[in-house]
This record gives structure tokens, C-alpha cells and sequence, in this order.
């Protein structure tokens, strides 16, 4: 199963996503390598949180196809997307809400890793050493036995990426993963994302704080209505006509050009 | 190791000591009423034991478990009158078969959720209470007499029982049946106790809590779906049997509404989803259901009153009261020793970072 270094992680060809006459995502092909971090913004309802679900397989395509790690995963459901080694976390604060954060971690340390046929009487040193891990990555080994529905926002959204990298990911698919937070704990996500990167781990991300996405992508991929508007690298973003038009607005475009200008392209 | 449960050992020892007492009852010179009563404890609390496992842990509304419950008691009869084999014999296949019986069931509610899997568990248990009820055609004559193959309304019946009455006389016959309950109920308490606290019962209840994110975390939902419904059957089936071969005859009045509420109350008030809950919640609704005999007119709504101060009083029933006082206990004992509370720890830790 060697890939080339040339060859994609992910690859989507010419992916649909219909809600009856609604296209919730339209013709999309892109490729993401491996150990690159693919951004993904547009504007309210422009189909990015639908283009997770059908590469995740939670709602799969209408047409197209789509290639993970040397595999055709258009059809996987998302229990085999993850074994597989693709994790995702949510735009809202998903979690088994009854159970502990570190149960949380557990599970998807025990399940997400591969397909359990027979589960074992209890979880097993690695499922164990893999969790504890994880949450300690996230900053979260203090508050592992609380329990989920108490926690805060914040904590919450680690949580979901606690549960992501205990899976062992190849690639990591984040929706919003500082939606609701206040600038420093945007900071906080922005440091451990930067973490992650520097592990080589693989990361999409769609977010609606550009800051956030120009400063952590390699590459950027616009949406609007379902379609892609734009692919090329964040510097780029402010000079495209129909970018700037559609959905920066001359005046976050301007404030952008100064966060771009600050920070050295990566 | 805290996955097996942090009180696995306080578990164990409670049960021990419950089993003890059990076994030790019958040589008190209790009353018979008390042996019947005793008994029929033991199998309404295996039941609830195992429906907890679909209901509590699981979040699946399904009402098929006395369902279950009649094809285990209709099996295990059939197969002593129509066969003619010991019911011993009888009640394990019984039982095997009361697992495919709920996939069957688990199979056609696959695809629905919440209220519409009531619907249709009930609907199952109706449409068996109806056939059974209808059932006039003659299977067999009996002398001049027809008799239906179900047993119709009157009940299947002369299937004969465990052989206690042989065993140990017409006096003491009775506890054999009490001891061979409580063995049923034993073996079904450890097996949920044995799931609750593997991996397979994180997976229900996560599946209950998120099922989006759970099956983003690797699980598969139908095969854990299915699982659940195997799993629970089993014992519910064994102890259709038993209460089959203690009464020497069941029917379709196992399947009605009231006794369907009556379990239900059960796991309300003991708290569902919890490992103790079960037990505990069917103690208190049968300790209750006893003390309102003599107040005929007011029993049905004693049982409301009962469960409307448990979901309000106790949303966690019982079990999670009690729960709540152990640990409170647990964690003023480790501050006397002067160790480390992790949970109140883990909490100043939240409040710092706000
Ligand atoms: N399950 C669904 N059924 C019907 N329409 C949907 C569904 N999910 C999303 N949509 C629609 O698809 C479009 C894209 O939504 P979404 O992917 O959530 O956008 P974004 O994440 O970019 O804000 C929206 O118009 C939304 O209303
Ligand atoms: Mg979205």
C-alpha cells in the first residue's frame, strides 16, 4: 500500500452532493497530500460542513468519486471511513454526553482503530495508553472524569479532537473547531493545530475565522453555492476578484492582507 | 482498573452478601405466600435486568420484552406437551430460541427511531396476545375435549414442571422453583453487570448518547443494535420458562398492558440504565405494589404517585441516588486520609481556567 510521494491522501473527482433539487455541493475535485493542511471557507450554507459529511461517509455522494490512502471510499459508511484512519470532528459540539471525557477518548481509542468483531471483556493497555495520550495532547488529562454534558465549550471542542486522534488518523477533518470560542481560546486551538501539523499529520479544515484559516493552511479552497470558487495559497485569497466579492468584502480583505503580511507565508 | 467500574469490588461484595441472604431465606420457615412472592421477584427482576440492557443502556424504546418473555414461557411449554421432553431440556432451547425471536424483532427496527420503535414493539406484542386469543382451531382432542395449539384463552397448561414436586413433596416443592430463579436471576445479573462495564456497553451508550458521532468514532450501528436485542433475550426467554414450569401453565395475560407498566415502573424507579437499577427498582415497585394490596382502589394510582416523585425527586432512580451517596462518602473518606480528590481537582482546574 506504499503511495508515491506525488500521489494524494484524499482525492475527490467531480463530487455531488444533492438535497433534492438543492445542490448542497456541486462538481468538486481536489486533491489533499499528505502532510498538508487544506483550508476550507466560504460563506453560511455553502455546503462545506455537507462536503465533511459525504467524504466522511455520514451522507454520501450523489455522483463522483472519492479515493482515501489507495482506497475508493465514495460508498464507506463512516465507522469504516474512521477505521481507515480518517477522523473528523463536528461543527457542533458532538459527544456521548452521559459518559466521561476520558470514556469519551476510550471509545473511540477501542472502535475507531479498526473493526472489532467480537469487543473484549474491557479496554486493553494500548486502547488505555492510546486514550490517556490523546487527552493530554488536547490539554485535557485534568478534567478526564468529568463528566461530558458539564464540560465548557471549550472543552467540548478538545474533546471531539481528543476522540479524533485517539483513532490513530492519517488525516484529520476539522469543521469549525474554534466556532464560539473567545480570542484566547482561539489562540489556545490555533497552538495545538500548529502541534499537529508539526506531528505530519494530515488536516482539512473548514473555518469561518479567517485569521484562523490563512494563518494554519497551506493551501486554500473557497466555496459558495455548493461549488469551489477558489484553490491556491492564502496570499492569493485577497487579490481574487470573486472571492473578494462573493464573501470577504473589500474590508476584511484589506484587515486579511495585513494578518497575511504580518505572518510569513508557511 | 477503573473500566470494570470503580466499585467493582463493593459490587461484588454486595451481591455476595444479597445471594447469601437469598439462599439462606427458605430455611427461616417463611410463609409460602413469601417463597411465591420471593420468587416471582426473582423472575420479574431478571426480566428488567436484560430490558435494561435494550432500554436503559441501550436508549432503545422497545416494549417486545415480555414479548420475549412469552415465547420463552410458550416455547418451553410446547416443547414439554408437544415433544414431550423434559423441560429441562425445554428451557435452554427455549431460551436460544427467545435470541432469534428478539433479532427478528431487533431486524424490523433497525431502521426506526424513538417513539416509532415503541410503536411497533407494542404492535408485535399485540398482534401475539391476539393470535393466541383467537386461537379456537383444534390442534389436539383431549378426550371429547378440543384443545388449541397455543392454548387459546384459557392457557397452555399439563406440560408438567421442573420435576420439584417429585423431588421434594408437595410441602417443599416450591423452593425448588425459588432456587432455581434465583439461579437465573444470578447469572443474568452478572451477565449485564459483565456487559454494562465492557466495551460492547460503552458502545450502546454511546450509540444512545450520539448515535452521528458514534458511528464517526468507529461504531457500527446496526450491528451494535442487533447485538443488544441478542443479548437481552436470552435470559428474558429462561425466565419465560421458569415462570412457565412454576405455574404449570402460561398464557396470553402475560402480555398485558398493566404488567407491561408494572416492569417499566420497575426500571424507572430504580434508575435506568444503571447496573443496579434493575434489581433495586423492581424491590421497591413489588415492596409498594404488596403494600397497596389492601387498598384496591387507590393501587394504580399509588404506582403513578411513586413514579412521578422518582422522575422528579430522583431523575437517576434509585440506583443513581444511592450512587450519588456513595460517592460523596467515598470522597469525604479519601479527604480524611488526606489523599487526593480527583474529581474536585479536575473541577478547580475548569473553574481557573474560566
Ligand atoms: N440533511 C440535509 N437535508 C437538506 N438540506 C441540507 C441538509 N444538510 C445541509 N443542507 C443544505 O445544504 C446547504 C449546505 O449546508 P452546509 O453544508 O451545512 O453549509 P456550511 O457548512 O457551508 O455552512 C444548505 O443550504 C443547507 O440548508
Ligand atoms: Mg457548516
Amino acid at each position: 500500500m506504499e503511495r508515491t510521494a506525488t500521489e494524494p491522501l484524499l482525492s475527490c473527482q467531480g463530487v455531488d452532493k444533492y438535497f433534492g433539487a438543492l445542490a448542497a455541493v456541486r462538481d468538486m475535485t481536489f486533491d489533499v497530500f499528505q502532510g498538508e493542511a487544506l483550508g476550507i471557507g466560504g460563506p453560511n450554507g455553502a455546503g462545506k460542513t455537507t462536503l465533511f459529511d459525504v467524504i466522511s461517509g455520514l451522507n454520501p455522494a450523489t455522483a463522483g468519486t472519492i479515493t482515501f490512502d489507495g482506497k475508493t471510499i465514495t460508498r464507506a459508511t463512516p465507522d469504516r471511513t474512521c477505521q481507515l484512519g480518517m477522523a473528523r470532528t463536528f461543527q457542533f459540539n458532538a459527544g456521548f454526553d452521559t459518559l466521561t471525557a476520558r470514556e469519551n477518548t476510550l471509545i473511540a481509542a477501542y472502535f475507531g482503530r479498526h473493526n472489532r468483531m467480537i469487543p473484549g471483556m474491557k479496554f486493553d493497555r494500548e486502547t488505555q495508553r492510546l486514550a490517556d495520550e490523546a487527552m493530554a495532547f488536547v490539554g485535557m488529562d485534568e478534567v478526564a472524569h468529568e463528566t461530558v454534558r458539564t464540560l465548557p465549550v471549550y472543552h467540548r471542542k478538545l474533546l471531539m479532537v481528543a476522540g479524533a486522534l485517539a483513532t490513530q488518523p492519517k488525516m484529520l477533518l476539522m469543521d469549525e473547531p474554534v466556532g464560539g470560542l473567545n480570542p484566547q481560546e482561539i489562540d489556545e486551538v490555533m497552538a495545538l493545530v500548529q502541534r499537529l501539523k508539526e506531528c505530519g499529520l494530515t488536516i482539512m479544515l473548514i473555518e469561518h475565522v479567517m485569521r484562523f484559516l490563512v494563518r494554519l493552511s497551506d493551501r486554500v479552497l473557497i466555496m459558495h453555492h455548493g461549488e469551489k470558487i477558489f484553490e491556491g495559497s492564502a496570499s492569493g485569497l485577497v487579490h481574487d476578484k470573486t472571492v473578494v466579492d462573493v464573501y470577504l468584502g473589500e474590508g476584511s480583505s484589506r484587515r486579511l492582507q495585513h494578518i497575511l503580511e504580518d505572518q510569513p507565508a508557511p | 482498573m477503573f473500566e470494570t467500574g470503580p466499585n467493582w469490588r463493593r459490587d461484588v461484595a454486595i451481591g455476595a452478601i444479597l445471594i447469601a441472604v437469598m439462599i439462606a431465606i427458605p430455611f427461616l420457615g417463611p410463609s409460602r405466600y413469601f417463597i411465591g412472592q420471593l420468587t416471582l421477584f426473582f423472575l420479574w427482576a431478571t426480566v428488567v435486568s436484560q430490558w435494561n440492557l435494550v432500554f436503559g443502556v441501550g436508549g432503545i424504546f422497545s416494549l417486545a420484552q415480555m414479548a420475549i418473555f412469552a415465547f420463552g414461557g410458550f416455547a418451553t411449554g410446547m416443547m414439554g406437551l408437544y415433544l414431550g421432553i423434559s423441560l429441562w431440556i425445554a428451557l435452554p432451547l427455549a431460551g436460544i430460541g427467545s435470541i432469534l425471536f428478539s433479532l427478528l424483532i431487533g431486524l424490523a427496527c433497525l431502521r426506526l427511531r424513538g417513539p416509532y420503535v415503541a410503536l411497533l414493539t407494542l404492535a408485535i406484542a399485540q398482534v401475539m396476545y391476539l393470535l393466541i386469543i383467537t386461537d379456537t382451531a383444534c390442534f389436539y382432542m383431549e378426550g371429547v375435549t378440543c384443545r388449541n395449539f397455543t392454548g387459546g384463552t384459557r392457557g397452555l397448561a399439563k406440560f408438567g414442571d421442573f420435576g420439584f414436586r417429585e423431588m421434594l413433596g408437595r410441602r417443599e416443592y416450591l423452593k425448588g422453583d425459588y432456587y432455581l430463579s434465583l439461579f437465573v436471576l444470578t447469572l443474568a445479573v452478572v451477565f449485564s453487570f459483565a456487559i454494562i462495564r465492557s466495551p460492547l456497553g460503552f458502545a450502546f451508550r454511546a450509540l444512545r448518547d450520539n448515535p452521528e458521532y458514534g458511528i464517526s468514532r468507529g461504531l457500527n450501528r446496526f450491528k451494535y443494535q442487533l447485538l443488544v436485542f441478542a443479548m437481552s433475550a436470552f435470559f428474558t426467554g429462561l425466565a419465560g420458562g421458569v415462570f412457565a414450569g412454576h405455574f404449570r401453565v402460561i398464557g396470553a395475560n402475560v402480555l398485558h398492558l398493566p404488567l407491561l407498566l408494572f416492569l417499566i415502573s420497575m426500571m424507572v424507579v430504580g434508575g435506568l440504565g444503571r447496573a443496579w437499577g434493575p434489581i433495586l427498582g423492581a424491590a421497591l415497585v413489588m415492596l409498594a405494589d404488596e403494600g397497596m394490596k389492601d387498598f384496591v382502589e387507590i393501587r394504580n394510582m399509588g404506582y403513578g404517585a411513586l413514579i412521578v416523585a422518582i422522575v422528579v425527586l430522583l431523575p437517576q432512580g434509585a440506583a443513581g441516588g444511592l450512587e450519588q451517596i456513595w460517592d460523596w462518602g467515598h470522597r469525604q473518606l479519601l479527604r480524611l486520609r488526606g489523599g487526593r480528590d480527583p474529581a474536585a481537582t479536575g473541577r478547580a482546574e475548569v473553574r481557573q481556567r474560566k
